[in-house]
């Protein structure tokens, strides 16, 4: 690790301001951010271990405070424990097509790490649901978190760079919903459709037909995503998240193990979206996250009724340093 | 944005990327006059490509009738409609493209269909441009009522919007043939390709979540076989083989000598500036020149003029050239007129059909003592 060294932000910014509907409290305090002091050349371990989570925020960064076991539940009491981060969002404009306008202009971020895993939780203001992807002009509500090195290092908040992968987690509505609904399809939306025939299955009910039906007849080149193992087109969703690996704009990869989890929830105003992985990467460029020390972090939304996709997203003005309480 | 050489505008446009053509572009020539829009060319492509769940609505190859049809839904109208004002001054269109237009934000202009777009595939099938109000209509050439079928498929653009849209590169058009193809695998179902491309030619799997489009049945033609669709025309409207740019036009290719030497085949809405690889003869019974140039471009009065000429006896390499159409399974490379028969080679060299410029004409007796049977069709 050489992204270690950090300075006591402490006194450094103004507070923060939440979002309406977020929950979060205006003015959180600053004081006291981080303690410790510099450890050996460069290098910082940061001990601060607050029991009032108003003692403990980060000028331009989120700090990730230890509990005994980071939640997976946005209700989860132990977010009680996390000081709201209020991040600033904006229009991602290095690509096109992008957006006009942010979706919102700030977002609350909350983290906690327990020494093995590290939970995020991001609210924010969205009107209306968009959790299906099945009909040609369904796009989803979703939401990610960056993870990279350097320290709020901005060249990497644009998905990394060739030198430096960041890693992504990546929570999708319509995954949630084909978790909490089963895969969602035609027959979800379009009820009463009829069907003949989906060649080459053989049924009596061809209505009734699912892509795990045409793996069980080893029939999968009808359904050319799935027979490539393309994971949108997965006809079981055992998470809700996926993690990613990239390396600049347009290089975001599926990761081969999907060790994640989380789950997202509609509050009266917009969503709350838990996003975890554990802290030590397993994949070539995924990266690990070392308690004590601080690594970069950026976030971003997308809002499936403007037709978010891809780039036409909105994320963080920048990036911001992460803070992981040793 | 780069400045490539369009020539089916007569000018240099903008696009993404550089000028980067394949080293064989293939194409196809439709002759509208003699499309009677049975859809066997609809069947066979998706009885073949897009009979699975979440293609339910797809038509890779749709076959529409012009002026009212379309599918999806006004998909052309609305197209045009964000466009704005077309001109042309001789050869050189002179507004703007597709990518010219694009608003602040994006690299064209484009929207995005609705499932319900989809729904009416035959939409305005058989309807004249005008309302009959005279009891007795005579009929005339170019017709002042008149409808025609327009069958579309991908047109595998040398500059397309689909391709160019994809931030994630899943798009990609092989150098060997042209063919525009979407990565099943790298794609993630953004649909911004599906919002880009005017001709709606890509498709959204709802049941995958990822986006599909014409394959110009790629394993048949890296064999040397046309694709499906062009196989199947019952009314033998099409031609597929490779056009070359006009420089490196080729007289005795089929398709270079339609597109490029006599002129006859024109690209559909050349002014999108994708300078799409699929041609049109166009409808020699349409009255109106502004709806011809408005879809295929300047030069489509001219084009009927010379097809006409053709079917007069005038220029039997053009008749020859017409003829190949659907006559042979394989993908003709070079062809020749040589007295009252056209012969087409294969790319190896392979003698692949032969046929008259005029189908003898026999005459049966009305009794067929063999079959001890009265023929109903006796010519
Ligand atoms: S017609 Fe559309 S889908 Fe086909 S290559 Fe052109 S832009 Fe792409
Ligand atoms: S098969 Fe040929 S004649 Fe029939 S609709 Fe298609 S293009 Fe027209």
């Amino acid at each position: 690790m050489s992204d270690t060294t950090v300075t006591s932000p402490a006194g450094t910014a103004p507070a923060g301001t939440a979002p309406a509907g977020t929950g979060a409290a205006n003015g959180v305090s600053r004081r006291g951010l981080l303690a410790g002091g510099l450890a050996g050349a460069g290098a910082l371990a940061i001990t601060a271990c607050a029991a009032d989570p108003s003692d403990v925020s980060v000028s331009g960064g989120v700090w990730v405070a230890r509990v005994g076991r980071a939640p997976i539940e946005p209700a989860d009491a132990a977010w009680d424990r996390a000081a709201p981060t209020i991040v600033d969002m904006d229009v991602q404009v290095m690509v096109l097509p992008h957006r006009p306008a942010p979706l919102v202009a700030q977002i609350a971020v909350r983290a906690l790490h327990d020494g093995e895993t590290i939970s995020f939780r991001l609210d924010w203001d969205d009107p209306d649901t968009h959790d299906l992807t099945v009909r040609v002009d369904d796009f989803r509500d979703a939401c990610a978190v960056l993870l990279a090195g350097g320290e709020g290092d901005q060249g990497l908040r644009t998905m990394g760079s060739v030198d430096q992968p960041a890693t992504l987690l990546h929570w999708k509505a319509d995954w949630q919903r084909d978790m909490d609904l089963g895969v969602q399809g035609a027959a979800d939306v379009y009820p009463n459709r009829s069907i003949d025939v989906y060649p080459p299955l053989i049924s009596d009910a061809p209505r009734d037909l699912t892509p795990a039906d045409y793996e069980a007849a080893d029939a999968t080149e009808w359904l050319p995503g799935l027979h490539v193992g393309n994971p949108l087109s997965a006809s079981t969703r055992t998470a809700c998240v996926e993690k990613l690996t990239a390396r600049g704009f347009g290089t975001a990869t599926t990761a081969t193990k999907q060790n994640v989890a989380g789950r997202g929830e509609r509050t009266s105003s917009g969503w709350r979206v838990v996003l975890a992985k554990p802290l030590r990467g397993i994949e070539a460029d995924e990266f690990t996250l070392t308690p004590g020390h601080a690594h970069t972090c950026a976030f971003a939304l997308w809002s499936g009724a403007d037709q978010d996709a891809g780039g036409r997203k909105t994320p963080s003005k920048a990036a911001l340093r992460l803070l992981l309480e040793f | 944005m780069a400045r490539v050489k369009n020539w089916q505008l007569g000018r240099e446009m903008s696009y993404w990327y550089p000028e980067a053509r394949p080293k064989k572009q293939f194409a196809a020539i439709f002759d509208t006059n003699k499309c009677i829009a049975c859809q066997t060319c609809t069947l066979a492509c998706k009885t073949t490509w897009t009979s699975g769940r979440g293609q339910e609505y797809m038509l890779w190859n749709n076959v529409e009738t012009k002026p009212w049809g379309s599918y999806p839904l006004a998909w052309d109208v609305r197209e045009l409609d964000l466009l704005g004002p077309q001109h042309w001054t001789g050869d050189t269109y002179t507004g703007k493209t597709i990518f010219e237009a694009a608003p602040e934000g994006k690299k064209n202009i484009g929207w995005t269909p609705n499932d319900m777009d989809y729904a009416y595939p035959n939409r305005g099938e058989d309807e004249v441009n005008v309302t009959i109000n005279v009891k007795r209509y005579h009929l005339k050439l170019p017709h002042d009522m008149w409808f025609f079928y327009l069958p579309r498929v991908c047109n595998h653009c040398t500059y397309p919007a689909c391709l160019q849209a994809c931030t994630r590169q899943s798009i990609y058009k092989r150098p060997e043939d042209g063919i525009v193809l979407v990565d099943q695998e790298r794609c993630r179902g953004y649909r911004i390709c599906f919002e880009a491309c005017p001709y709606k030619k890509i498709f959204y799997n709802h049941t995958t979540r990822v986006s599909e489009k014409c394959v110009f049945c790629f394993p048949a033609v890296e064999q040397g076989y046309q694709p499906r669709c062009m196989r199947n025309c019952i009314g033998k409207i099409r031609s597929f083989g490779f056009v070359s740019t006009p420089a490196n036009a080729r007289e005795d290719n089929p398709i270079d000598f339609l597109v490029h030497v006599r002129k006859v085949a024109k690209p559909l809405y050349p002014q999108f500036g994708l300078e799409p690889n699929v041609y049109y003869i166009p409808p020699i019974h349409v009255s109106s020149n502004d709806f011809l140039t408005m879809l295929f471009g300047a030069g489509a009065r001219h084009a009927i003029d010379t097809y006409r000429a053709a079917m007069e006896g005038d220029d039997p390499e053009l008749l020859g050239a017409l003829l190949l159409a659907v006559s042979t399974d394989r993908i003709i490379h070079r062809y020749q007129v040589t007295g009252d028969t056209v012969i087409g080679w294969a790319e190896d060299g392979e003698e692949v059909v032969r046929i008259p410029l005029k189908v003898p004409t026999i005459e049966r007796a009305p009794f067929d003592p063999d079959l001890n049977v009265y023929r109903h069709n006796i010519t």
